[in-house]
């Protein structure tokens, strides 16, 4: 048994395999650090390279942070404190009016993956939740997403509200027909086209 | 030569007087010219009331519907829970696919609702207005698709792995319903069935996946509503031609093609997909709905149209189109400046 194990079972999608691997890895006296980092969300970093070059799809992503998630609820009794707590607390949702979740499930899976807090509110979520949820757990970063094109104007007017509010808060927009120059013009600071990327992106954010 | 004449000339690789406009403009047509957007989509007095007024105004080929259509009165017509807010599309809030049960109630429905009914009059009221002039276009869904409103896309994604057979029933139920509807839309008057292949797209579907799951199924309702006498044209986004899915489209009877250039920086190659197609069928070359059609300057819209119509420049079966729905929010300048650079250009 070894960590590269857990990986390979997550990138080969053996949700079983996965649980059993974690299983024998706390039972060696691995450290749960090492089995987080390494297995777990090394191995979403994996599969969100695959998607990137087209070697994985949406079901390949979707049934790996399925793998993913079942080892990690092996792993939660084990891990000290709050470690995804420390690293970044992100609020996500598909903003009013779209109730469209392939793509925000798919970025809260891969942003999970790699150990963030993610606080998913779900779909048509209107601008003042947006605000609330942010204000009250202190977030890092706002993801909002939207696949219908006239959903995007309730992006613009969530990234004006949460400004208004004088939130430190990042936020971060994505979807089918999003664009970096519509991220721009509604003064998000940033946007990505794809769940790895989002990850990307909100690793730096949080770091800046 | 008229709008019909033009598009039926472009479809069948004949010569045109000029580049056919052919884009989706449904929502800022519903916006610019409806009484709401919601009645527009749904109700036939007020969907021929904002096509016609349209018409006078911009030089478009076709007269494109069914954005109400797919998205709110099939999943209602199949049992799903669907809001329709006066502003928005349709929101399907509540799906209505839980296990094998329900594909067997969802095989029995009548969907010809009053829903339904109000739709195809309106096809019937601006196929009369028309006079065969002008050529109408419907949005529809593959069986797939279908599905995935059905039941939820993370759903049927998964099923694909952990529950293949519901993905085959569902779709094997859907067929004859999908088929039927299309036979009342070609009654009705729709003369173009622009065929959307949103979720199986290779953005989110491998080849292989789509091949196994979704070809064949689909294939069947293409070539049936082909045989009815629709022009069947399907829509996918992603890179269709690298993928090697053109060609499996290649294998259905339709007659044009259009990839979905969603954003600017993932323009499909048009003379490479020209290539794949040869004299097959005909290609909707497009803009970026999202682009600076919908947030830039017309002189910007002006720019991206021609860069797109100096690259197919003396292509045949070639028509300008925008990558799917736009925006009812889309600025009314930035569609005459697109209207009006397709219609000047000098074509050969």
């Amino acid at each position: 048994m070894a960590i590269a194990d857990i990986l390979n079972a997550i990138v080969s999608l053996k949700k079983d395999e996965v649980v059993e691997n974690v299983i024998a890895e706390i039972e060696a006296g691995t450290q749960v650090d090492d089995i987080l980092n390494k297995g777990l969300i090394g191995a979403m970093d994996v599969v969100g390279e695959k998607f990137s070059s087209g070697e994985f799809f949406v079901p390949e992503m979707l049934m790996a942070a399925k793998a993913m998630q079942a080892g990690l609820e092996v792993l939660k009794p084990h891990l000290s404190g709050d470690a995804a707590a420390e690293k970044g607390t992100i609020i996500i949702g598909t903003v009013k009016g779209d109730l469209h979740d392939i793509g925000k499930n798919l970025v809260t899976m891969m942003v999970e993956g790699a150990g963030f807090n993610v606080i998913d509110l779900g779909v048509d979520v209107d601008t003042d939740k947006f605000v609330s949820e942010a204000q009250t757990r202190n977030a890092d970063v706002v993801c909002l997403s939207a696949l219908l094109t006239t959903t995007m104007p309730s992006m613009a007017k969530t990234v004006e509200a949460i400004k208004e509010a004088g939130l430190k808060v990042k936020t971060i927009v994505g979807g089918a027909p999003v664009t970096d120059a519509y991220a721009q013009q509604i003064g998000a600071d940033g946007f990505s086209d794809n769940a790895p990327g989002a990850v990307e992106l909100i690793r730096k954010l949080v770091a800046a | 030569m008229n709008a019909r004449e033009r598009m039926e000339a472009a479809i069948n690789l004949k010569p045109v007087d000029r580049v056919p406009n052919a884009p989706f403009t449904e929502a800022p047509v519903c916006n610019y010219y409806g009484s709401t957007f919601r009645a527009a989509l749904l109700e036939g007095p007020q969907m021929l009331e904002a096509h016609m007024k349209s018409l006078e105004e911009f030089k478009f080929d076709w007269v494109m519907l069914g954005m109400g259509l797919i998205g709110g009165i099939i999943p209602e017509a199949l049992d799903c829970q669907v809001s329709y807010p006066e502003d928005v599309f349709p929101i399907i809030k509540k799906t209505t696919i839980f296990s094998m049960e329900d594909v067997d109630r969802i095989a029995k429905k009548n969907m010809f609702t009053k829903r339904m009914d109000s739709f195809l009059e309106g096809v019937s009221l601006l196929k009369k207005e028309f006079k065969d002039e002008v050529p109408i276009a419907c949005e529809y869904v593959s069986p797939f698709t279908i599905a995935t409103r059905l039941r939820g896309t993370n759903e049927i994604m998964m099923d694909i792995y952990e529950n293949p057979e519901l993905v085959h029933a569902l779709q094997e139920a859907i067929v004859p319903l999908d088929i039927a509807i299309g036979k009342a839309l070609i009654e009705a008057g729709v003369d173009y069935i622009f065929y959307g292949a949103d979720m199986e797209c290779p953005v989110l579907l491998s080849p292989n996946h789509y091949r196994e799951f979704v070809h064949e199924p689909t294939t069947r309702v293409c070539n049936e509503l082909s045989r009815l006498g629709s022009k069947v044209l399907p829509h996918m986004c992603g890179d269709i031609v690298k993928t090697g899915i053109v060609d499996m489209l290649l294998e259905m009877d339709i007659h044009g093609i259009m990839p979905g250039n969603l954003t600017q920086e993932k323009v499909l190659d048009i003379r490479k997909l020209k290539e794949k197609v040869k004299d097959r069928i005909c290609i909707f070359d497009n803009i970026n709905p999202n682009g600076p059609l919908l947030i830039g300057k017309p002189e910007e819209v002006a720019k991206e149209t021609l860069e797109h119509l100096e690259k197919a420049k003396g292509m045949n079966g070639y028509i300008f189109s925008t990558a799917g729905t736009s925006s009812p929010f889309t600025p009314k300048e930035n569609y005459l400046a697109m209207d009006k650079e397709v219609a000047n250009f000098q074509w050969r």
